[in-house]
């Protein structure tokens, strides 16, 4: 070549060195870009591939009543899954067969499980038995992504249902997928009702998570750094209840057949030794599958078996709420306890006509309250008036949340002036409303919640505790027990006030004439008050609410049986009996049980015996 | 002897192309690695070996054979090409593939190198000159009738390699700057008319100064402007009637975060892999997204992934050091051999090699949308491989004979 074609080709080379050059140089600077500048992000990015995070449920805490017994106990149980990235929908129909359930419920369950991972297993039946098991065992080579997960289910281990009380847990919803983001996988189960629902955090302990590396396709390969980062599962807390078992499963068996409720409670602190709301149902039915059948047909029953009565059930309380009035009036000075009227079997005012069941002839308070004068009270409530007895319905916790630790509770309904007012107009009520109020009827409700703390409060002479059923919870992983601490309050009344209040509710059980002495225990003194709530046009229910024993109170109750009519024959003696079951331990007489037997809510069920266990 | 070796064997091209067919090696092993060395690795290992001995044929085959065979070995090219679109096998929805028992061979690979060969040829003749249309239309044409071909497999990848190696040869050839501005215009125009208005009106505001500053003739100056212009204007027509796929794939690449599980997976497993590397990467045999396969076929055109994830920065740049030391030695090579056939072939190859570095390395950094094309010495595929080490046994061959006239 020429000279000049020399000149021109290093001129031409330097051009094409130069264009090299700065390609090589956009390529460093996005290799440095990428790899030093970004790495974190990058790396982070990498891991999210790579690392499959597989949640691992914990065992749920066990629950122990007041004596140590074992009350809820977890048993293994297989769940049947599906993996849907290896799953073969044309084998719906097979599997469903396999399962007995319907292909749509599959499908239905896979396509909500998809929408969330294609990598993570979708839970299709709980619970499932041996057999079901086998069968799935045989077909696995056919069934590709089907597996199986041992989880554990509720067992529970005594006679007791405890129903309302323990409740149950269930698939976690929808809903509360968006509540607890985060904490949960759809398929994780989750306290819905009762115990199990208020102590989850506690009962439930915190899910473990172990590492395993995928490749694209979502499959495992293998633990991610020899499961060294894995996290356990921490097991729930154990809780350690106030209830007494022996007392719950004997009161259950009393209350069998009846409907309403019965609390007992531990006067010194408030704890709940026994919480009854009948009808109930076995708990047992939620553990495990829980069929759509059942659910319909516990929640459309006519006798709501669901409902927990003990701590929602507003019911009139008739005479259980005269003591109120009788306080009200001795603190505000209205009478003395020497105050007397002369009971002529009935009272009138206006067109209204208030009757008793007996002519009392001439009564005191402490009379008035040993047999229940309704005249006595009648007259009584218009001396005293809506204000003052308001304000000691308020301070013995009526009309007011009892705080108790479970589930739903009403507050149930105390009047006021405002109330009254709001409800008819000022003018649309007159002091003829106040008489019914007087003997426990009208705009007047009590949850048998607030009716046993009433009694609990009457016994210590001003001890209020707020009710509870959780005395301490224990972790698994400090293995410290914590007991838990309710508040307390002192209602103060003046000693001569309590000093008759509380001689005339021993002489309703102790002396004769007194209308609970179906309540009475051999060797020990018990007070209380019967009430026969008025319920148009139903039969009245029949009240007891009490304590034991008179001098040293341990334990308060209050029992309410709905349409069964006199308190002192449908409710006290079942008051009596738990007494006598829990100071004593056992049942020393058995004379009270004819009187119950004659209390049955449909004549055609028979009662079984009491169980007496000890 | 030791002086004859260093004036007749070119001890650096040698060494580079070692060095990055072991680098390929090691990536492939690491890419299909399954516990055990795996039939693809295996199967790279044999085409190593032949590459091998072909290469050594090729650094020792008399010069003068070259250009003697550069036609014939053109137009068995276009005949293969033909004959691959008749009876050739489909992989991945394009015809490109010859089945010869259980190795399969790509005829654009190597029609590739006879082209350089054919194009070297007739631009060396000395009654071609650049600053004819006749000439220039010709030697397009030589690059058209394979281009063509490959574009029915049909193989985008393998054809913009024809478009990008022409130009270097034209440059290094005495094309006018007029000429290579002309040719690249209406594509630039094209490509900037896909990113919005704003893009394009810079783009022929630019070119269309460059155009002028060639102190061409006016009017061919503006035809060419117009032609230009008019490119870039129906680029958004034929955008509007591509297949959705189509559309997908083009607005994957100008946004490839915003499909990342469609279209613009690849890029981003790769752009995962390359920066989860960092500065020294993740060890040998130790990258998630290699050995957990996240990037498809990734021996195939994201091996640099490899390096990039298992041996980090380091690893990346010393990959990409070799090849620019390959690239510049082509260059030197070409501007060293008196002969002119000699010099044309060098840069040509040196174009292809660039040209394949720049498109599948700019893929796998995320700079480029996916085009199949492979990384040469890396990538596995036994064609790719043999026509990479074809090249670089030309370039020593012509270095061996550079001082032939």
């Amino acid at each position: 070549m020429a000279l000049q074609d020399d000149i021109r080709i290093y001129e031409k080379r330097r051009t094409l060195y130069l264009l090299i050059a700065l390609l090589f140089l956009l390529f460093f600077a996005r290799l440095y870009q990428l790899q030093l500048i970004y790495e974190d992000e990058y790396g982070k990015k990498s891991e999210e591939n790579s690392i499959r995070s597989i949640p691992r449920e914990p065992v749920r805490g066990y629950i122990y009543d007041r004596t140590g017994r074992l009350v809820v106990d977890n048993r293994p149980a297989f769940t049947v899954t599906i993996m849907p990235f290896e799953f073969d929908k044309r084998n719906i129909d097979f599997l469903a067969s396999l399962l007995t359930l319907e292909p749509d419920f599959i499908r239905d369950r896979l396509q909500k499980g998809e929408d969330f991972s294609r990598f993570s297993p979708v839970k299709i039946k709980r619970d499932i038995d041996f057999q079901t098991l086998s069968a799935l065992e045989e077909n696995r080579d056919r069934l590709p992504g089907v597996d199986y997960q041992v989880e554990s289910k509720r067992v529970y281990t005594t006679q007791a249902r405890a129903t309302h009380i323990l409740g149950y847990t269930k698939e976690i919803s929808e809903a509360q997928m968006l509540t607890h983001a985060g904490d949960y996988t759809p398929g994780d189960v989750i306290g819905f009702s009762g115990l199990e629902a208020r102590y989850e955090e506690a009962l439930r302990g915190r899910e473990g998570k172990e590492l395993s590396t995928v490749n694209v396709r979502g499959q495992v390969i293998g633990r991610y750094e020899d499961g060294k980062l894995d996290a356990p599962p921490v097991e729930g807390d154990d809780l350690t209840l106030t209830m007494d078992f022996g007392l719950q499963t004997f009161a259950e068996s009393l209350m069998t057949d009846k409907r309403g409720a019965l609390v007992a409670l531990d006067v010194r602190d408030g704890g709940i030794l026994a919480i009854v709301s009948k009808p109930d149902y076995d708990l047992s039915m939620f553990s495990g599958v829980t069929s759509p059948d059942l659910w319909h047909t516990l929640n459309t029953d006519e006798a709501a078996p669901m409902f927990n009565r003990a701590t929602l059930s507003r019911y009139p309380p008739g005479s259980t709420f005269k003591m109120i009035l009788a306080i009200a009036a001795l603190e505000r000075k209205i009478v003395t306890p020497s105050w007397r009227i002369t009971c002529g079997g009935s009272f009138r005012i206006g067109n209204k006509i208030f009757k008793d069941l007996h002519v009392h002839g001439s009564v005191n308070m402490i009379e008035a309250i040993q047999r229940s004068c309704n005249v006595y009270f009648c007259q009584l409530m218009l001396k005293t008036g809506l204000d003052n007895w308001a304000h000691y319905g308020e301070e013995f916790g009526f009309g007011q949340l009892t705080g108790i630790d479970v589930g739903e509770e009403n507050p149930g309904l105390l009047p006021s002036t405002e109330y009254m007012n709001k409800k008819y107009g000022p003018r649309g009520w007159t002091k003829g409303f106040l008489p019914s109020l007087g003997i426990g009827q009208g705009d007047l409700g009590v949850t048998p919640l607030q009716a046993a703390c009433y009694a609990g409060a009457l016994a210590t002479q001003g001890e209020y505790h707020q009710p509870h059923l959780v005395a301490a919870m224990k972790s698994k992983l400090t293995q410290m027990a914590d007991t838990l601490r309710f508040p307390s309050r002192t209602i103060s009344l003046d000693p001569e006030t309590w000093q008759v209040i509380r001689e005339g509710m021993r002489r309703v059980v102790e002396q004769p004439g007194g209308t609970g002495g179906l309540a009475r225990v051999k060797g020990i003194e018990v007070a209380g008050k019967t009430g026969t709530a008025q319920n148009p046009p139903n039969p009245d229910h029949a009240w007891f609410v009490g304590f034991a024993p008179f001098d040293n109170p341990q334990i308060a109750i209050a029992v309410v049986v709905e349409h069964a009519g006199f308190g002192g024959t449908a409710a006290a003696p079942i008051a009596g009996m738990c007494i006598e079951r829990y100071l004593y331990g056992r049942l020393v007489r058995f004379d009270g049980l004819a009187s119950i037997r004659s209390v049955k809510h449909s004549p055609k069920d028979t009662v079984p015996k009491p169980t007496v266990q000890n | 002897m030791y002086s004859y070796l260093k004036e007749h064997f070119d001890i650096r091209t040698a060494g580079i192309t070692i060095a990055l067919v072991i680098v390929g090696v090691v990536s492939v092993y690491s890419a299909t690695y399954d516990a055990k060395a795996s039939e693809i690795f295996q199967k790279q290992l044999l085409w190593v070996a032949l590459s091998a001995v072909v290469f050594l044929i090729i650094v020792f085959l008399p010069y003068r054979y070259l250009q003697f065979v550069s036609w014939p070995s053109y137009f068995f090219s276009i005949f293969l090409l033909l004959a691959v679109l008749l009876v050739g096998r489909k992989v991945s929805g394009s015809t490109s593939w010859f089945s010869l028992g259980t190795m399969r061979l790509q005829p654009a690979e190597f029609a590739k190198i006879t082209t350089v060969l054919a194009l070297a040829t007739y631009l060396a003749r000395s009654d071609v000159t650049l600053q004819k249309v006749k000439y220039l239309a010709l030697a397009a044409g030589i690059v058209g009738l394979p281009l063509l071909l490959i574009l029915m497999q049909p193989d985008t990848g393998t054809a913009i390699v024809f478009i990008a190696m022409f130009l270097p040869l034209l440059y290094w050839a005495g094309a006018s700057r007029f000429t290579l501005i002309a040719i690249v215009a209406p594509p630039i125009a094209a490509f900037a008319a896909l990113f919005g208005t704003t893009a394009f009106l810079v783009a022929v505001v630019v070119l269309g100064v460059l155009l002028y500053l060639t102190k061409e003739h006016r009017i061919v100056a503006a035809v060419t402007f117009s032609v230009m212009v008019m490119v870039g204007l129906s680029v958004q027509l034929i955008y509007d009637r591509l297949k959705p796929y189509q559309q997908k794939r083009i607005a994957t690449f100008l946004d490839p975060n915003a499909d990342p599980l469609g279209a613009g997976y690849n890029i981003l497993q790769s752009k995962v892999a390359i920066g989860s590397g960092g500065l020294f990467g993740k060890g040998y045999l130790r990258g998630t997204q290699t050995q957990l396969n996240f990037i498809p076929e990734q021996w195939t055109d994201f091996i640099f992934c490899v390096p990039g994830e298992e041996f980090g920065f380091i690893g990346a740049a010393i990959v990409l050091l070799l090849f620019m030391a390959l690239l510049l030695r082509g260059v030197s090579i070409g501007s060293t051999v008196k002969n002119k056939f000699g010099s044309f072939v060098a840069i040509g190859l040196t174009a292809i090699i660039a040209t394949h570095v720049a498109v599948n390395i700019g893929m796998a950094l995320g700079l480029l949308p996916v085009i199949g094309v492979p990384l040469p010495f890396l990538s596995y595929g036994g064609s790719a491989l043999l026509a990479s080490m074809s090249m670089a046994g030309l370039l020593m061959n012509l270095y061996a004979n550079r001082k032939e006239y």
